[in-house]
């Protein structure tokens, strides 16, 4: 459609050029031939006119003198005149000729031929011999004269209604010129006005649609797909183009409404999730606070009465965890932090966990409470349980203990052999059983945790001295030596003095257990980094085998095919007591043959 | 009521008496047996009152008493008679000492202590111990504490040229009891007790 105004709008311009061109050469070519024509009869009118006159002058010349002399005797000759009369004649054809336009040539014409005819009558008269006497020829000379004078009068008329015309001819000419100009003028602007017609036709057609089109590919990029184009005439360039287009917005419509539908699918599965948790889970994102909760969250929310934020106690620690860009995934429920709600007491075990994306707003945090207010009452329960039950066996069993000492000691009754086996085996039992249920106290004291922890400001050494100085005798008897290895200016610690002590005695105890006879134990103080002291217990014993030594710190693990006695709590216990403590406890990678043992201690 | 071992009852001499207070019927039977000899002659309680009856029914020269016992406790029983201004030197005997109650005894004069389970030889040597002090500083300064002259016991202990570590703890102690007069329950002075009261105790492992 477009291409067909197209080119008929050029048509029009085209045809408007080539009769621009056409009409600009036709009129030149008509004003130059009626310019020529004018000018060439004209001319011939002036000359005519001039010829006439020349020729009168030539028969005067030829004549006159004679006529004015005496009257001849014999009669004139005649051939002259015979000869100029026909020129005459022809030149004043010619006149006529060429001038038979208006009135006044008309009559200066008429008067001329007259003239000419009254002239050539005067010359007529003189040759029949008409004149004899001296007076008539004095007649006809004067009335020649009186002839030539008006001839050349007239001819002079003639010249110059000629030059008259010749002028007014070249005015007329000019004045066509205007006419020409404007002619050619309204052409040229027609042709510029069909051209501007065409340039806003094709901004109409070509440009706005395109302009449209593109504003339309920038919304569709932007996500607004229900915008459509509008419809163009049937015909145009541009239909398929719009149709295509809004066959693609309609397609991504369609497909961001699959997507849209998979998502909200995808969401409400999340959120039946998070809903089916019975613990409270917070989403973080990184630049803004709770991005989503689920109802457990809220209700904690509701109930500690921070709306839209995080309890202190778990902003705390996801602070430190945004510091450090680490999770905070704690196992153990003793880890749990203390709400109070309606006057109840609940633990909640936080699980803060990072998630991260290529788009850093989508990064965030991802925090779980998970409510272990149950698991710590059974495991209170639990270390209760054994706490009561050790006591209970460990009070009658000391009564035991007392009569089976008393019945060895022999002093009344002799026992015989039989008897005092018996007796001294039941007294080995009972201090096995007295040891164990002591190892099941210390476990319950170590598992009830740091709210039995009374930490003072003391000196490392005296806790290793005090452990060197208890085993200093059990390792005697072993043939094992204890050595102390300590500066004096290390700064105070901050610990139980009890509850290390249990700590160090259950290493230097395990030492002495798995020396060789002869070996030598190291106890030794260092300074390991800026906020602990480290007491290495170091021994010459087989190590602990490959496969146990992750597993040694376990509650009731013991390294298989052991022959040393214990049931397997000693590092437990330690183990838990350093964690209160906020230290450490392990076992160095074995070096020279030596196994390593060390606590980190914090500095008070 | 006990055929005893080395009882003679045809000796005349004075006897040392010692009243055993203990809920457990079979440590009673056997503290009592490892004591009675032909100087000692014990006799029983099962219960804090019970002894009270007896302490008031007659005299005698030791105690041994068990700190955890249903109805009156040791510490109660300790004040109850402190409070009658009976100054019978006391051997609190438990198997679990804890501080507060420690603390309690000792500014009430009860300075020995025996923790369970116990050996017949550790107690016939904490009677004697407490009965016939011997002229070592610790001994003389523990017979002060327990006639409640803390600065004399106080004393004798920091004349001791080399002192061990059971020395210091306690000379420690009753500094801290002396300083600390004011408050009778001091958390802190408790704290400070919790880290040496294994070593105060007459069985403790030296």
């Amino acid at each position: 459609m477009l291409r067909i105004r197209l080119f008929y709008g050029l048509l029009i311009i085209v045809l408007l050029l080539w009769s621009v061109g056409a009409a600009a050469l036709l009129l030149m070519r008509d004003s130059v031939n009626r310019f020529d024509a004018r000018l060439r009869t004209d001319y011939q009118a002036i000359s005519a006119a001039q010829g006439l006159c020349m020729l009168s002058a030539t028969l005067n010349v030829q004549y006159l003198p004679a006529l004015a002399a005496s009257p001849p005797e014999q009669a004139m000759e005649r051939l002259t005149y015979d000869q100029l009369k026909p020129q005459l004649l022809k030149k004043l054809a010619l006149i006529r000729l060429s001038n038979i336009q208006d009135e006044r040539t008309t009559r200066v014409i008429t008067h001329l031929e007259q003239t000419l005819t009254n002239y050539l009558e005067g010359y007529e008269s003189y040759f029949a011999g008409a004149v004899l006497a001296r007076s008539d020829s004095e007649k006809l000379l004067k009335y020649l004269n009186g002839q030539t004078q008006q001839l050349t009068a007239l001819t002079e008329d003639v010249i110059t209604l000629s030059e008259e015309r010749l002028s007014f001819g070249t005015s007329q000419l000019s004045g066509e010129w205007r006419k020409n100009t404007l002619f050619v003028v309204t052409l040229v602007l027609l042709g510029t006005s069909v051209a501007a017609l065409i340039y806003f036709q094709l901004i109409r057609h070509l440009v706005a649609p395109v302009a449209a089109l593109h504003r339309s590919i920038e919304e569709i990029s932007k996500g607004n797909f229900e915008l459509t184009l509008p419809k163009p005439d049937p015909g145009s360039e541009f239909a398929k183009v719009v149709t295509s287009f809004n066959e693609m917005a309609s397609e991504l419509k369609v497909r961001r409404g699959l997507t849209d539908e998979t998502l909200m699918r995808a969401n409400m599965v999340n959120r039946a999730i998070l809903e089916s948790i019975p613990s409270p889970v917070f989403v973080l994102s990184d630049e803004s606070g709770i991005v989503q909760t689920n109802p457990a969250g809220e209700n904690l929310n509701e109930s500690l009465g921070v709306n839209g934020r995080l309890p202190l106690k778990i902003q705390n620690i996801l602070d430190e965890c945004r510091e450090k860009r680490t999770h905070f995934l704690p196992e153990d429920p003793r880890e749990a932090l203390l709400f109070r709600i309606n006057e109840q007491e609940f633990y909640f075990l936080p699980r803060i966990f990072r998630f991260e994306s290529e788009d850093p707003s989508q990064s965030g945090w991802a925090v779980m409470l998970h409510n272990v207010t149950h698991i710590r009452w059974l495991d209170d329960m639990k270390t209760n349980l054994i706490s009561t039950i050790s006591h209970e066996i460990k009070t009658p069993l000391t009564g035991i203990r007392m009569v089976l000492h008393l019945l060895l000691e022999e002093r009344s009754n002799k026992l015989d052999e039989m008897q005092r086996i018996m007796v001294t085996s039941a007294n080995e039992d009972c201090e096995r059983l007295l040891a164990t249920l002591n190892t099941l106290l210390d476990l319950s004291r170590a598992e009830s945790g740091a709210t039995h922890l009374a930490r003072v400001p003391l000196e490392l050494k005296e806790t290793v001295s005090r452990a060197a100085r208890l085993y200093n005798h059990c390792a005697a008897d072993k043939q094992v030596t204890l050595e102390i290895e300590n500066e004096d200016n290390f700064p105070k610690i901050l610990a139980d003095p009890v509850r290390l002590d249990e700590v160090l005695n259950n290493l230097v105890s395990n030492a002495i257990k798995h020396s060789p006879p002869g070996g030598k134990i190291r106890v030794r103080v260092t300074k390991p980094d800026a906020e602990h002291l480290r007491v290495s217990v170091i021994d010459e014993g087989p190590g602990v085998p490959e496969a146990s030594q992750s597993r040694i710190f376990e509650r009731f693990y013991r390294a298989p095919g052991q022959s040393v006695e214990g049931v397997g709590l000693g590092l437990f216990i330690s183990r838990e007591i350093m964690i209160a403590h906020e230290g450490r406890i392990g076992l160095r990678e074995r070096t020279e043959d030596l196994t390593e043992f060390y606590i980190d201690v914090p500095m008070a | 009521m006990f055929p005893w071992p080395d009882n003679d009852d045809a000796e005349n001499r004075k006897k040392l008496k010692v009243l055993v207070v203990d809920d457990e019927p079979t440590l009673r039977l056997g503290f009592a047996y490892a004591l009675s000899s032909k100087t000692t002659v014990v006799e029983t309680a099962a219960s804090g009152l019970q002894a009270l009856e007896r302490l008031a029914a007659e005299s005698f020269d030791v105690m041994i008493l068990d700190l955890r016992m249903p109805g009156l406790d040791g510490v109660g029983v300790i004040e109850a008679i402190r409070a009658d201004g009976n100054k019978i030197p006391v051997i609190l005997c438990s198997a679990a000492l804890n501080s507060a109650a420690a603390l309690r005894a000792i500014r009430r004069g009860v300075v020995d202590f025996l923790l369970k389970p116990v050996r017949p030889i550790d107690l016939r040597q904490v009677v004697e111990f407490v009965t016939q002090p011997d002229t070592g500083a610790l001994s003389r300064a523990l017979t002060a504490a327990r006639a409640g002259r803390n600065h004399e016991a106080i004393e004798i202990l920091e004349a001791v040229a080399a002192p061990c570590q059971q020395v210091r703890s306690w000379l420690k102690l009753l500094q801290a009891i002396r300083d600390g007069q004011a408050g009778v329950d001091d958390p802190q002075l408790e704290e400070e007790l919790r880290a040496s009261l294994s070593l105060l105790a007459f069985n403790a492992v030296p």
